[in-house]
């Protein structure tokens, strides 16, 4: 491909062949004649095809929100000698750069592999394609270049942030009766270890704890955790609305953010866990236990995009197969969702144990002028009214400043 | 630190050859002969009702000396925005007094060595814009002065053969100057995006070796064209290869033409664009 500077310089130098006669002018002829060959020279100047093979490597393919990424370009050259190679390697717009450069212009002797390293900062979730790398060739005087893009494409998963949620009893009062066999990876039988309290009458005597009473003479007895398991079903509002503000700071993303720490404390209490989620199209992924699971929800939970605008009554359906009076916990904003009232109202009457966490962005998108101050008080009355109303029809229902740490803003509506 | 060394290597290089193309422009084109100069001889002739033009001296080394010394005042003073303002204003009411000093005539003011200063001014007017141009990467500022040092010196009379000597030297310092000026810019615009490596500092390196190589190469590709002409009087018919407009500047011009022209042919011909796109086909199936 030609350069405007290739196209100036040629019609420089014909105007100069052609006007210098008219003006018997020797030297603005050679000038003219001496660009033109300067143009020819270069047009042979390293613009002959290359063999360059270029692979990507990570230390992680899968990292949590907020972790870096060290990624190594190799680039290897199996052709001729190379003077001047532009090689820019395209990164989606949700990743950054945190030291390095992924633009970067070398020289490559023949056989020669040069390594371009760059540290990703991983901000958002979500599943990211990077690559191909895009080459450029100049030669030397940025006359002539030529583009391509080299197919080395790779994928990288940045899962939701997980919160350490504690000391907040969120799961059912009606235990699963009848487990079956389930994967436990402590030995022992008993709980974990809370504290003591004196002895009342019809307290379990096993549980006196004899060696404080020899120091003592008073009757104390152990306490410990109470291990509940139980299905749990969790259903995270994906609607378009939901990705209102910034990329980084949107309801869509703390919704992710709350579901993954939830999932996380679920499932390490030996519960089962299952996810459903709602926007564009309803998702389901059923109860289970264990790691793999988690590691299941948590790269469904990085996929979740802000699309369509299906109402909460569209998870009614997967929900009547659910274990009845296990805890269902909807995250949603339930903005403009006009089945909202209708479908919590179901919910509940089927006595599942509703919780309702509103991740509440609207102070962060008044103060960011994403919305008008009118806008945020009718957006905030509005949301009042339905935490409200879900909380008259029996629920746990709360307004979560993402700010805030989730259990602590938890263990406000749930004594 | 070696990258900017070697960035920085390129900016006097190509002041000096500034210089010196504008030297060889003028000693090729004398100044009287000038029709740029010729104008403003006849528009201060109109205004002054005298020959002031004529009075003043001319010499080219003073006027390249003075450019030098405005174009390094101009980069140093463009650090402080305010200064330059300051100094900006001054040198216009400096020269707006000579005006009316001359046209007043208030012998307080002495115009006549001030006039000859902005004759100094103008001669070396491109080697001041030229250096903004090289100095602090403006594009804009090469191109006008790369054609201020054609424009201003061109005059009617013309050259020939016997100036060769000046006029190679002219092309090749001109050359020069257009290079080192323009791939400064580009290659300090590249450097300012990526941080300093030793990759990049080899890209500079053959970017300087490369050049020298092509200008010499340039030379010998101009030299061929001028020998084509030769070459095409034997080859056409008697009566074309002798007739009076073949054997003038208008039928070397129309030879060189041709060899260009033969010479994208040829590329056209055995496009490289054209076989790099197949293999590059094939290396892209290997990579996937």
């Amino acid at each position: 491909m030609w350069t405007r500077k290739a196209i100036v310089y040629v019609g420089l130098g014909v105007t100069l062949v052609l006007f210098a006669p008219f003006i018997n002018n020797l030297q603005l002829f050679l000038l003219g004649t001496t660009i033109l060959a300067f143009v020819a020279v270069h047009s042979l100047v390293n613009t002959r095809p290359i063999d360059v093979k270029i692979t990507r490597s990570f230390n992680d393919d899968q990292v949590f929100e907020n972790s870096r990424v060290s990624i190594d370009l190799v680039i290897q050259n199996k052709g001729r000698p190379v003077g001047f190679l532009e090689i820019y390697d395209n990164l989606p717009s949700e990743v950054a750069v945190q030291s390095g450069l992924n633009h970067t212009v070398i020289r490559l002797k023949s056989n020669e592999t040069v390594v371009n390293q760059y540290l990703l900062d991983c901000k958002l979730r979500g599943q990211f394609r990077l690559g191909n790398p895009r080459l450029r060739i100049y030669n030397p005087s940025f006359l002539f270049y030529y583009e391509s893009e080299i197919e080395s494409k790779s994928s990288l998963v940045v899962l939701p942030q997980i919160e350490e949620i504690e000391g907040v009893n969120l799961s059912t009062d009606f235990p699963k009766m009848y487990q079956g066999a389930l994967p436990i990876r402590r030995i022992g039988t008993s709980g974990e270890f809370y504290g003591i309290r004196e002895y009342f009458p019809g307290d379990d005597f096993k549980n006196i704890n004899w060696r404080v009473f020899g120091r003592t003479r008073k009757l104390m007895v152990n306490q410990f955790e109470r291990e509940d398991i139980s299905d749990i079903m969790i259903v995270l509002d994906a609607r378009e609305i939901t990705g209102t503000g910034t990329i980084l700071r949107n309801p869509l993303n703390y919704s992710c953010k709350a579901a993954a720490s939830l999932v996380n404390f679920f499932l390490r209490s030996r519960n089962r866990v299952g996810l459903i989620t709602y926007g564009e199209s309803v998702n389901v992924i059923s109860p289970d236990t264990g790691e793999r699971h988690l590691f299941k929800i948590l790269t469904a939970l990085a996929e979740v995009k802000a699309k369509g605008s299906l109402g909460l009554h569209t998870v009614l359906g997967d929900l009547r197969n659910f274990t009845p009076r296990s805890p269902v916990m909807v995250i949603s904003t339930l903005e403009n969702d006009k089945t909202s009232a209708t479908a919590l109202r179901e919910i509940t009457a089927r006595g599942f144990k509703l919780t309702v966490i509103a991740p509440d962005t609207l102070d962060y998108d008044r103060d960011t002028r994403i919305i008008s101050p009118t806008v945020y008080f009718t957006a905030s009355a509005s949301l009042d009214n339905k935490i409200t109303e879900a909380r008259s029809l029996g629920a746990r229902a709360m307004r979560w400043n993402p700010d805030s740490v989730l259990s602590t803003s938890l263990a406000e509506v749930i004594r | 630190m070696q990258t900017n060394n070697t960035l920085s290597l390129m900016q006097p290089i190509a002041t000096i050859s500034l210089m010196f193309s504008l030297s060889f422009a003028y000693l090729i084109n004398p100044l009287e002969d000038s029709l740029f100069f010729k104008i403003l001889d006849s528009f201060s002739s109109s205004v002054y009702k005298s020959d002031v033009i004529n009075e003043l001296n001319t010499s080219i080394i003073a006027g390249t000396l003075f450019g030098l010394f405005l174009g390094t005042m101009n980069i140093i003073l463009s650090s402080n925005k305010q200064a330059y303002n300051y100094v900006s204003v001054g040198i216009f009411s400096f020269f707006v007094l000579i005006f009316f000093g001359y046209i007043l005539g208030y012998e307080e003011i002495p115009y006549e060595p001030l006039q000859q200063l902005l004759f100094w001014v103008l001669i070396g007017l491109p080697i001041s814009i030229g250096m903004v141009g090289i100095w602090q990467d403006r594009v804009g500022n090469q191109v006008l002065s790369a054609f201020l040092i054609l424009a201003m010196p061109l005059g009617l009379s013309g050259n020939t053969n016997d100036q060769i000597y000046p006029i190679l030297g002219f092309v090749f310092t001109y050359m020069l100057f257009l290079e080192l000026s323009y791939g400064h810019a580009r290659y300090s615009r590249l450097a300012r995006i990526m941080s300093y490596s030793k990759e990049y500092e080899s890209v500079l390196v053959w970017f300087l070796s490369t050049l020298m190589i092509t200008l010499a190469f340039t030379m010998i590709l101009t030299s061929l064209a001028f020998l084509f002409h030769d070459l095409l009087g034997s080859l056409l018919p008697y009566s074309f290869s002798n007739s009076i407009e073949y054997n003038t500047i208008y039928g070397q011009a129309l030879s060189v033409l041709v060899f260009f022209m033969l010479w994208a042919v040829i590329q056209i011909l055995f496009s490289r664009r054209y076989l790099a796109r197949q293999v590059e086909d094939e290396i892209e199936a290997e990579t996937y």
